[in-house]
């Protein structure tokens, strides 16, 4: 199917991947085509991905495969002041894991150069902070508050016009 | 342990995080009093469309008291007193959208508050300056907005001052305006991408001065005539992504707009026309886009029944197979929304159509949701469905209000 995708791979030929706890993923190689990054460590005994392990890269080609008739998106915009945080149904079901995984997603993502996962995986996590007060947020994500009581009063003073719970 | 995402190793993921939230201001005030990281990051967020925030003016006294004393001076000149305070932040160097509009509405109504009476801004020379001086103190203007109350021909040399953030402004949105010299500043905006004019009068002079390419491209006018745009859409040619054009009577010279965007415009992924004739010529473009994910057209219906049917089977035949968007809510093609799905093997993601209330049509819609098996959500301004239809489409796709579909483009 011509979908404008340029794939060049057909649908039966493969590719073997392996993360960096030796195991092995025989995949699709037309996923391998769309993220230039997959491609560099397709087969060869050697040839293994660093830092993904298997349980992070089985995740990764899980939703590689389920979009892989996609189109590629080459729109050169990364305008932020256009973004949203809708996600569709399958890619929330797909990102309901726990909070561990879904931060693996995300760097691995961005370690192997693949976008759309990595926009999705981000906004997964800032849907998670919507509407939450500094407090649940520390909490939600286990962070310490570095600020001292004035440095904090005098932020909240200057910002304070954002403030609307 | 908080992910390394959290702590500062990786700044530039907890940026693409946090971009999600630009328009969530009370989100982002939560994240920058985190920890002194996530201000770092939340901050030039937060601060970077503030104008847009419609239930305080307060942050104005703060931008002000960010603003060097050579602006300051300007704004006490006009009886607009700033704090001398020193900031944690340099707020306004974070602004990247500039709406003049906004400015003077915030601006006023922060003086209201101050004051605790009404009192109106009058558009003296020193308030000219003031907001000249306010342009020009921006460090990384991404988008510009002149809404003409009145359709006003002269600007003071607000537009002039654009000059200073040639190397950063992208955007420039100018409403009920007539053109002037002062737009010419534009040419020098290298990185400009997005153009939209609405009821800009004269638009075509602008279009004719721009030399570089532009990915997006609106007008919305009363009418539009092919032939005043053809240079800019040659000239965009490959980089053209995104093309509205609003008009409230057909595109004249729609022949030359037509063959001019299939010869030299490949690229784009959303098209929005909305009074077009569904022709022959039309058809070819559409299937010539090989790119395109989002289609809206509108069409005056002058169309004999069976010729329409016609067209229809070829439109839907035709259509690209990365078309996810179709909205043929002000077109007459819909009327013929069986035949059109029976032929389509695009894999739509979202239809809007005007309404949906024949049982016959639900079937339709559900029997290619089965073959197709991509649509999800159907958007249509009215919808009288029995329940039990209704229950039976929903299980293969969500039917909403189209205002809740969102086109992200």
């Amino acid at each position: 199917m011509d979908n404008g995708t340029s794939n060049s791979a057909s649908e039966n030929e493969t590719i073997t991947l392996k993360s960096c706890d030796g195991i092995e993923f025989h995949i699709d190689a037309r996923i391998a085509n769309r993220y230039t990054l997959l491609n560099n460590w397709n087969g060869g005994e050697s040839a293994c991905i660093p830092n993904v392990n298997g349980k992070v890269l089985e995740k990764v080609l899980e939703w590689c495969e389920h979009h892989i008739n996609d189109p590629q998106l080459n729109c050169g915009d990364d305008d932020s002041r256009r973004r949203n945080t809708i996600i569709e149904e399958w890619d929330e079901n797909f990102l309901s894991c726990d909070q561990d995984m879904l931060f693996e997603i995300i760097l691995a993502a961005n370690y192997l150069e693949i976008k759309p996962l990595l926009d999705l995986g981000c906004k997964t996590v800032a849907n998670m902070m919507k509407s939450k007060s500094p407090e649940e947020i520390r909490s939600a994500f286990n962070i310490d508050n570095d600020y001292t009581p004035e440095e904090e009063e005098q932020f909240r003073k200057e910002n304070e016009w954002a403030e609307d719970y | 342990m908080p992910s390394k995402i959290f702590t500062g190793d990786m700044p530039e993921l907890m940026e693409s995080i946090l971009n999600n939230l630009n328009n969530e201001f009370n989100s982002l005030y939560s994240c920058a009093l985190v920890s002194r990281h996530w201000c770092k990051i939340s901050i030039p967020i937060l601060w970077q469309d503030p104008f847009s925030f419609r239930k305080s003016s307060l942050f104005i006294s703060k931008y002000f008291s960010s603003l060097d004393e050579d602006e300051k001076f300007v704004l006490k000149e006009c009886g607009i007193n700033t704090e001398s305070s020193k900031t944690l932040f340099d707020y306004a160097q974070f602004i990247k959208v500039l709406e003049i509009s906004r400015l003077e509405r915030k601006v006023q109504e922060w003086i209201e508050f101050q004051l605790a009476r009404s009192i109106p801004i009058y558009l003296s020379p020193q308030l000219f300056q003031a907001l000249i001086h306010i342009i020009e103190s921006q460090e990384q203007l991404k988008q510009f907005s002149l809404v003409g109350e009145e359709y006003p021909a002269k600007f003071h040399g607000i537009i002039s001052a654009l000059d200073s953030q040639k190397n950063s402004l992208q955007e420039v949105i100018i409403e009920r305006c007539y053109y002037n010299k002062e737009f010419e500043v534009m040419t020098n905006c290298k990185n400009l991408e997005t153009l939209r004019m609405r009821y800009f009068f004269d638009y075509s002079e602008l279009l004719n001065v721009l030399n570089d390419k532009i990915s997006t491209l609106e007008i919305v006018d009363f009418q539009i005539n092919a032939s005043t745009i053809v240079q800019i859409l040659k000239k965009s040619g490959i980089r053209l992504q995104r093309l509205k054009l609003d008009s409230k009577t057909e595109i004249m010279e729609e022949s030359l707009l037509l063959e001019t965007l299939k010869s030299f415009c490949p690229n784009i992924i959303y098209l929005n026309i909305s009074l077009i004739n569904i022709s022959t010529q039309l058809l070819e473009l559409i299937g010539n886009l090989q790119k395109l994910q989002f289609l809206t057209l509108g069409d005056s219906g002058d169309t004999l029944e069976e010729e329409l049917k016609i067209r229809v089977m070829q439109f839907a035949e035709i259509l690209p197979l990365t078309l996810q968007y179709l909205d043929l809510r002000f077109s007459w093609l819909v009327l013929y929304i069986d035949i059109l799905l029976n032929h389509c093997n695009a894999p739509l993601k979202k239809l809007f159509i005007d309404r949906l209330d024949s049982e016959k049509d639900a079937k339709e819609l559900i029997e290619f949701c089965r073959r197709n098996r991509t649509l999800n959500y159907v958007g249509v301004t009215y919808s009288n469905m029995n329940e039990y239809i209704r229950k039976n489409i929903e299980t293969y796709f969500t039917l909403v209000p189209c205002e809740r579909i969102i086109v992200n483009c």
